[in-house]
């Protein structure tokens, strides 16, 4: 394939170019997309808020307060009191311990059932692709929520059972993705080589296709972690989630419907979700645009 | 190939898709840790074993699994969907009250979406790198982040009890009388009955769910738009459009949105369904008495006949939304009757 005179001089130092640290890559990749910087900025600030609820909180999020119930913002509560006097702003910084690990916790579950299925569907191929491929679509018959709010209704409520839940609801979006990319990959020349040398299935599968499958699939999962908190707000706020008097976001918002003239009770917890959504769709957006070569400027 | 083969093949394809919806459904109910006994009868008929008897036999949960699942199948071919454990009636006549609320909610969404959706994708791929594509960029951002029941709230605040530009919640003004039920669409029914007076309210209390419900739609539909319009415009096909003297407008209309219009009918499609499910998380906001409100009440009660009935029947009008919208498709696109 390649012509002789592109070949290395024998003799020939290789050149190599130091490689370049994740900061410069993120830098690089930052520059003159405003938004998706600013996405990075809000996640951080959310990771750290998390991290550091207990130091930043100035309540504890559980902590009753009675007689100072449903207060408007003040000095001593900047985002008001509840219906049982404990402090918004505390539990919505306390939320973020939720809700971030509960998105990552399914988007990363999801992908590797997923990525695991989905591989195996498209390097198999056969009656075993036709299954899984069937089975994918009627997961994906059932609009998300749906689905979710279904089986997490049937697990029993819970903090567990509602990832579960979005779990079984998430994992086909990562099967037919990854099917579809090692179907790609899979013609590839260079797993006909590896065929040729008599590597195993197993291992051209695990040591050839599916790491030039990953990049593609962790893109995709860091775009859609936004989702996954957005749709664990919803199971929770429908009271499928962690039980009530957690500090969970979907749920300070539900608990807000009852108070409605206690505008803070909603609004603030959330704000929260919106900002941290905002954060990876801000992000997903970045990576799309620098993805796409179509839509470079 | 004709139109009404490819239909019957599409058909054909979505045997099995049901039958897995339904092994789903079953699959889902048959986990449930509580026994459906319990689930499905009161406490006062618990206490009869001879009543418990008769629920067993005649669900047949004294049967071998696959046994069980082809008696579900004949129960839900029968339009057998349980009994709401909240409502005591069955799921279908409850189903039946509830769902036109909800699907006029979702069309007026879905119709606001699309139109919205597809100006503001268009404009923005047209003027793109402008401050009005920027904006429409980060509004669609927006749309598509923002939860929808903290949204209905908002507005509910801010747009009805603080400014008093929309009217409140539920369908109707209390004291109103609805139309006579025909379709159970209240707009449709009070056109039908001409009574111009319930149609104006019947409109004025669809508008705030509407635009609520279909925020993330919106968002959604302007991002397709907005990058389907940028791709066609990038072909070559366009450039010969415009080498050969045709006028931009006729380019664009003629030549770009046709093609681009693809990627878009296909979201707007399945969109639908989602709106309906997204009633779930709003209707009990706006206090809209549809399946939305009912699911909302099942899922917080634990009602679990009541939440496999509204999941099967959402499924249900997804899968057939996604029909049509294939059938239009093909009807669409010259290039698929082709092959």
């Amino acid at each position: 394939m390649s012509s002789p005179s592109l070949a290395l001089p024998q003799d020939a130092e290789p050149v190599l170019r130091p490689q370049p640290s994740t900061w410069t890559v993120l830098g690089r990749f930052l520059r003159g997309k405003p938004l998706a910087t600013l996405g990075v900025i809000l996640f951080t600030a959310w990771v750290l808020i998390s991290l550091l609820a207990p130091v930043l909180a100035p309540y504890a999020p559980l902590e009753q307060d009675i007689a100072n119930r449903l207060q408007g913002p003040s000095e001593q509560h900047w985002f008001g009191t509840d219906q049982l006097g404990r402090d918004v702003f505390s539990r919505v910084l306390y939320g973020g311990r939720l809700s971030l690990p509960a998105g990552v916790m399914v988007v990363i579950v999801a992908g590797i059932i997923g990525t695991g299925v989905g591989a195996l569907a498209g390097f198999i191929g056969g009656w075993f692709d036709e299954l899984t491929m069937r089975a994918t679509e009627v997961f994906l018959a059932f609009p998300t929520i749906i689905l979710a709010m279904a089986v997490a209704a049937a697990l029993g409520p819970s903090l567990i059972n509602a990832i579960v839940a979005m779990v079984v609801v998430w994992w086909p979006n990562y099967a037919r993705v990854v099917r579809s990319l090692v179907l790609g990959v899979k013609s590839q020349e260079f797993v006909e080589a590896a065929r040729a040398l008599g590597v195993p299935h197993g291992r051209i599968l695990w040591r050839t296709v599916l790491p030039n499958c990953l990049a593609p699939a962790v893109v995709l999962a860091t775009i859609d972690l936004g989702n996954a908190i957005l749709v664990f707000a919803g199971l929770s706020f429908l009271g499928l989630g962690p039980e009530p008097s957690t500090p969970e976001w979907g749920r300070m918002v539900a608990d807000g419907i009852a108070y409605f003239d206690q505008w803070w009770m909603a609004a603030f917890p959330g704000l929260a979700i919106f900002t941290v959504v905002i954060a990876f769709n801000f992000l997903g957006d970045g990576i799309r645009d620098a993805l796409d070569p179509r839509l470079r400027k | 190939m004709p139109v009404y083969r490819y239909i019957l093949r599409r058909l054909a394809l979505t045997i099995p898709l049901l039958f897995g919806i339904t092994l789903m459904a079953f699959v889902i109910s048959h986990a449930v840790p509580a026994d459906p006994v319990t689930a499905n009868l009161g406490q006062k008929a618990m206490s009869d074993p001879e009543i418990v008897a008769a629920f067993r036999a005649e669900w047949g949960l004294d049967k071998p699994l696959p046994q069980q699942y082809l008696i579900y199948l004949g129960n839900l071919l029968q339009g057998d969907l349980g009994r709401s454990i909240k409502s005591r009636r069955p799921v279908l006549e409850d189903l039946r009250a509830f769902l036109p609320a909800t699907l006029e909610l979702a069309t007026a969404s879905i119709l606001f979406g699309a139109i919205l959706g597809l100006i503001l994708g268009l404009a923005s791929a047209l003027w793109r790198n402008s401050w009005l594509d920027h904006g429409v960029r980060v509004v669609s951002l927006f749309g598509v982040s923002m939860p929808v029941f903290w949204l209905a709230l908002l507005a509910l605040f801010f747009f009805y009890a603080r400014l008093g530009w929309a009217v409140g919640p539920g369908r109707l003004d209390v004291g109103l009388e609805p139309p006579p039920a025909v379709t159970g669409l209240l707009t449709v029914d009070a056109f039908l009955a001409r009574d111009w007076v319930v149609l104006r309210n019947a409109l004025a209390h669809l508008v705030l769910p509407a635009l609520v419900l279909g925020a993330y739609t919106t968002g959604l539909i302007t991002r397709v738009t907005r990058s389907a319009m940028l791709e066609v415009l990038s072909q070559d096909y366009i450039r010969t459009a415009r080498a050969k003297g045709l006028p931009t407008r006729t380019t664009l209309t003629r030549h770009a949105l046709r093609n681009a219009l693809i990627p878009v009918v296909t979201v707007i499609g399945f969109s639908y369904g989602n709106l309906l499910a997204g009633t779930v998380l709003i209707e009990n906001i706006f206090a809209w008495p549809g399946i939305g409100q009912y699911a909302y009440r099942a899922s917080t009660s634990l009602d679990f006949p009541a939440i496999m009935g509204v999941s099967m029947v959402i499924a249900l009008i997804f899968i057939v939304t996604n029909l049509v919208v294939d059938v239009l498709y093909f009807v669409l696109d010259p290039r698929l009757r082709a092959s």
